[in-house]
């Protein structure tokens, strides 16, 4: 590496994968700035319920030397949808190709690498240009596991899933006793009228 | 989406039939939905196999990782 290099990540998925494990901060094992496009971070942040909404804040704003959210024009696009209600899928994807330009485009000397989700770096070619190098989340954590930095990879996916059924539990109680909350003042609401 | 079908896609997904965006298209909202689903049928996220059009890529990655990781102090 002679010139900036930046770990660029495309997906929302390395990010609850590691914050629900409670292992974020492998992420900074390397010694490697982070990029995190601004539509990846918006799509992690605002999903109902998941801990790890405020988890990943409190994170990154403990690290801003190290880790830092690109505005993109993809982003704005994704406001604006998010505002109209329409459909979001794919911009975190399409905001990382956008923020990927950019850094290339910086400095001639550039180098990224991308973090993708593995069951998606394994189908299609993602990546063309030599100064760009892929890297998944398994491994990213076969990697850390063999520098004896973590203890196991498939310990810190199992957790993941565990802690993600744990998160959805919690939800739908939450969701069943705010249902249930409204059909008690839907009835109060009835029989006052009665 | 029915639980039947919910419980076949997250088994093609963590066996590495079919990938998240897949997952997307077919009703899942997002990844944290993903996780619960392995977690409650006793699976974890799929690791790509060292195959596919992006070896190349990846092996390099994996290069880059390893090389920053011993260079740290």
């Amino acid at each position: 590496m002679t010139g900036p290099f930046s770990l660029i990540v495309t997906d929302t998925s390395p990010l609850f994968t590691l914050v629900l494990a409670g292992s974020f901060d492998v992420l900074l094992r390397p010694g490697i700035a982070v990029s995190i496009p601004d539509a990846v971070y918006i799509e992690v942040t605002r999903v109902h319920g998941a801990p790890g909404a405020e988890q990943i804040v409190e994170w990154i704003n403990a690290h801003l030397e190290a880790v830092r959210i690109v505005p993109t024009e993809i982003g704005i696009d994704q406001q604006r949808r998010l505002e109209e209600g329409r459909s979001i899928r794919r911009l975190g994807e399409q905001a990382a190709i956008e923020t990927l330009e950019r850094f290339l485009r910086s400095d001639p000397a550039a180098e990224a690498l991308l973090l993708f989700e593995d069951s998606a770096v394994g189908k299609r070619r993602a990546v063309v240009d030599q100064r760009v190098s892929l890297i998944s989340t398994g491994d990213f954590l076969r990697e850390l596991e063999t520098a004896g930095m973590i203890q196991s990879t498939d310990h810190i996916l199992d957790l993941a899933a565990a802690q993600g059924r744990n998160v959805e539990r919690r939800r739908e109680a939450n969701e069943d006793s705010t249902t249930r909350e409204r059909l008690r003042e839907q009835l109060h609401r009835n029989r006052d009228g009665d | 989406m029915q639980p039947e079908l919910r419980e076949a896609l997250v088994r093609q997904y963590a066996g590495g039939e079919i990938t998240w965006h897949e997952l997307r298209e077919r009703g899942f909202d997002n990844y944290v939905q993903v996780l619960a689903g392995l977690g409650e049928f006793g699976l974890r996220p799929p690791i790509a196999p060292m195959e596919g059009p992006n070896l190349a890529a990846r092996e390099r990655g994996r290069a880059i990782i390893r090389e920053a990781l011993r260079a740290r102090p």
